[in-house]
């Protein structure tokens, strides 16, 4: 009997952490933990429970009208068209005739044009900082360095601020810079943020100007390292600078501009302040971001309905949380936790 | 006090190091200049050199326009007209402080009467303060000012507890992390760097619920509640900051204590904590920062009432009732404070970003 109970602890002891004195230590993390994890963990799991729940602005706060508790229901109208939900074989009918008919119009357009505005923003943001980079780096600029300080100054800028002001660049009235630049070259003047495409583009150089300063920091200082003594032999065996660019810096580079790119794709899919103050996301909703459906889904619209806007949340989270991931396999920004 | 004294000195060398670069641009060029004439330096690279440096000032100004063109914005006479007066113009026509005045509005402290009665004699003595006119906005022509006083107040009741909490949070937390082995040490800091990139997108996703939350528990409208959110908010990249920073304290130093006898509790505040004094400022004005230029959260939980200055520069926004050059001055007002702040901590901010070893 003493044997076993002696056995068991022994694989107690093996199998599950003991905790020591020095685990004491712990209590020193664990108020900022809780307090992280009281404003971030538990709404997130409320926002799961509301997602299923068909909660709005009348039933959510009156104990009278209790909220009713509807499973997918909420998924099922996000992703899919109204009539085509109604049975199954209305849906099956339906997407034999026309396949494209079941989806939800609004939840796909905005699914679709977020990572549309992902994959353009990202590549211009990558090209247009390591453009900015070679400048601050090159060898025959003089006070480089002080350029590189007033390059990176907008990064303390909030974001309301930067993109109001962007606001007021793209703005359809006369002050409009951008329009008293085309006025300037007699091309007539854009409804900018009136019209869809006009207004898409107006995001992407707005997101394009948010994001330099933090992958300028990134990619200057990758330049920075590239071996000197590679580049010094290749303009000896003859190799013309975009072989050079080519063949010795691109590689050398290679990684921290794949971490920069990774951590400024999940900007781009969680921007939210850019579409909201500029037009809301509109005009008539058809250039709401997923974050930006969801809030206002949730907040804007004239009948907001929670249910919904956390479905859309939900599957925000779900992409985002696909953006961690990626950080961890592709990316570097876990390795420092290794180093001791 | 040698912390200040630290600070002052790196002005200082920063300033002369400005101050000189006139002369010794100047003895570059009459460097160049000799060398051209002697031979040794090629024209074609002193030709080079000038066109990159020109074409460099050129993007730098180009890139950093929008900031510029706010400023004479701020100073152009349409004042609390919609429409800017003509086109773009490097200067503008009459520049006018007009468009500040409307922002800051009357600055006067009232005069108060205060009045002490003497006990046991029956005799009153009345004080009376002095009215401080330091701006009256009237007398310039401005009639009806901006509610920026009333913002900053409120952003300042949410900032402040925010710091406070936060920094009582992020201390031990950095301490532990940076200089105590216990389980779940790694998880924490596992958890706490990825979220440092994703966690402002999911505070957005969770929004709704936190509302729900809010409201069902009577906080919606708190300031004091919402600080408490940013300061959970603000946990995972500050925590993270000051673990890095406290990383590079070398560990001799606390050996040193140890040796002498002093227990941890003295070791980490007589020891850590001084020597941190850079990191914790920079934690400082981070964990302000949140609370002062957060705009999503704080428009959705709080009421005209108490909004915050970022609320309040969106309030002015309209698409064709924007009073533009009034709105330049409030959003100069509003982010001209942080950016000199962060030209200050610059260096701190760009050490915590290459925290993921991406120099090597």
């Amino acid at each position: 009997m003493s044997s076993a109970t002696g056995i068991i602890g022994q694989v107690r002891g093996r199998s599950v952490p003991s905790l020591s004195d020095e685990d004491r230590n712990l209590l020193l993390v664990l108020p900022g933990l809780f307090l992280f994890s009281a404003f971030m963990f538990f709404p997130m799991i409320y926002v799961v429970y509301l997602s299923m729940t068909g909660a709005n602005a009348v039933n959510m706060f009156n104990p009278e009208r209790p909220v009713p508790f509807v499973w997918f229901d909420n998924y099922l109208s996000l992703f899919f068209a109204d009539e085509a939900t109604q049975s199954l074989g209305t849906f099956v009918s339906m997407f034999l005739s026309d396949p494209l008919s079941v989806w939800d119009g609004q939840f796909w357009n905005s699914f679709l044009l977020t990572w549309l505005f992902l994959g353009i923003s990202v590549v211009l943001k990558i090209g247009f900082s390591l453009s900015l980079a070679v400048v601050v780096t090159a060898k025959n600029v003089r006070g480089s360095r002080l350029m590189r300080a007033f390059l990176i100054m907008p990064m303390g800028l909030p974001g309301v601020f930067t993109i109001s002001i962007w606001r007021g660049i793209f703005s359809s009235s006369r002050f409009g810079l951008f329009n008293q630049l085309l006025n300037f070259l007699g091309l007539g003047t854009v409804s900018w943020l009136g019209e869809r495409w006009p207004a898409f583009l107006s995001y992407i150089v707005t997101e394009m100007w948010l994001a330099y300063p933090f992958m300028l920091i990134i990619t200057a200082s990758a330049l920075q390292d590239v071996p000197e003594d590679i580049m010094d032999a290749a303009k000896v065996d003859g190799a013309g600078f975009f072989h050079r660019f080519r063949h010795v810096t691109i590689p050398a580079i290679k990684r921290p501009v794949l971490f920069a790119t990774i951590l400024t794709a999940a900007a781009s899919f969680q921007q939210v302040l850019i579409p909201y103050i500029f037009n809301s996301g509109g005009p008539s909703r058809k250039n709401e971001l997923i974050l930006v459906y969801a809030y206002r889904e949730a907040f804007d619209v004239s009948t907001p309905n929670y249910g919904l806007g956390s479905a859309i949340s939900v599957t925000a989270i779900l992409f985002i949380g696909m953006f961690m991931w990626l950080n961890v396999k592709k990316g570097r920004l876990a390795d420092g936790v290794d180093t001791e | 006090m040698s912390f200040i004294g630290r600070i002052a000195r790196s002005f200082a060398d920063d300033a002369r190091n400005v101050a000189g670069a006139p002369r010794r641009f100047a003895e570059d060029a009459a460097y160049t200049v000799q060398g051209l004439r002697d031979g040794t330096v090629s024209p074609k690279k002193v030709a080079w050199t000038i066109i990159a440096t020109l074409g460099g000032i050129l993007v730098v100004g180009a890139v950093l326009f929008p900031l510029y063109w706010i400023f004479t914005q701020s100073l152009s006479s349409s004042g609390g007209s919609i429409y800017a007066a003509g086109g773009f113009t490097w200067l503008p026509p009459k520049p006018t402080l007009q468009n500040y005045i409307w922002v800051v509005g009357d600055l006067i402290v009232k005069g108060y009467r205060i009045s002490v009665s003497v006990p046991l004699t029956g005799l009153e003595v009345f004080f009376e303060t002095p009215r401080i006119e330091l701006l009256d906005a009237s007398e310039h022509g401005v009639t009806n000012p901006s509610d920026f006083k009333k913002y900053m107040a409120n952003s300042m009741f949410v900032a402040i507890p925010t710091v406070i909490l936060a920094m009582c949070v992020i201390i031990p937390a950095s301490y532990a992390l940076s200089r105590r082995k216990f389980i779940l040490r790694r998880k924490v800091l596992f958890m706490y760097v990825l979220l440092t990139q994703v966690g402002g997108g999911l505070g957005i996703a969770a929004l709704v619920a936190l509302y729900a939350i809010f409201v069902q528990v009577g906080i919606d409208n708190n300031k004091l509640a919402l600080a408490v959110y940013y300061a959970g908010t603000a946990v995972p990249f500050n925590t993270w900051l000051l673990k890095t920073y406290m990383d590079g304290i070398p560990v001799s130093y606390e050996e040193a204590a140890i040796v002498d006898g002093a227990p941890p509790w003295r070791v980490a505040i007589e020891v850590i904590l001084p020597l941190a004094k850079a990191g914790l400022g920079t934690v400082f004005i981070f964990t302000f920062l949140t609370g002062w230029t957060e705009f999503l959260v704080a428009q959705t939980l709080l009421s005209t009432d108490n909004y915050t200055l970022p609320v309040g520069l969106y309030t002015l926004i309209g698409e064709y009732t924007t009073p533009w050059a009034r709105f330049s001055a409030f959003a100069l007002m509003f982010a001209a404070p942080i950016m000199l702040l962060y030209l200050f901590t610059q260096r701190y901010i760009e050490g915590g970003l290459s925290f993921s070893g991406m120099e090597g």
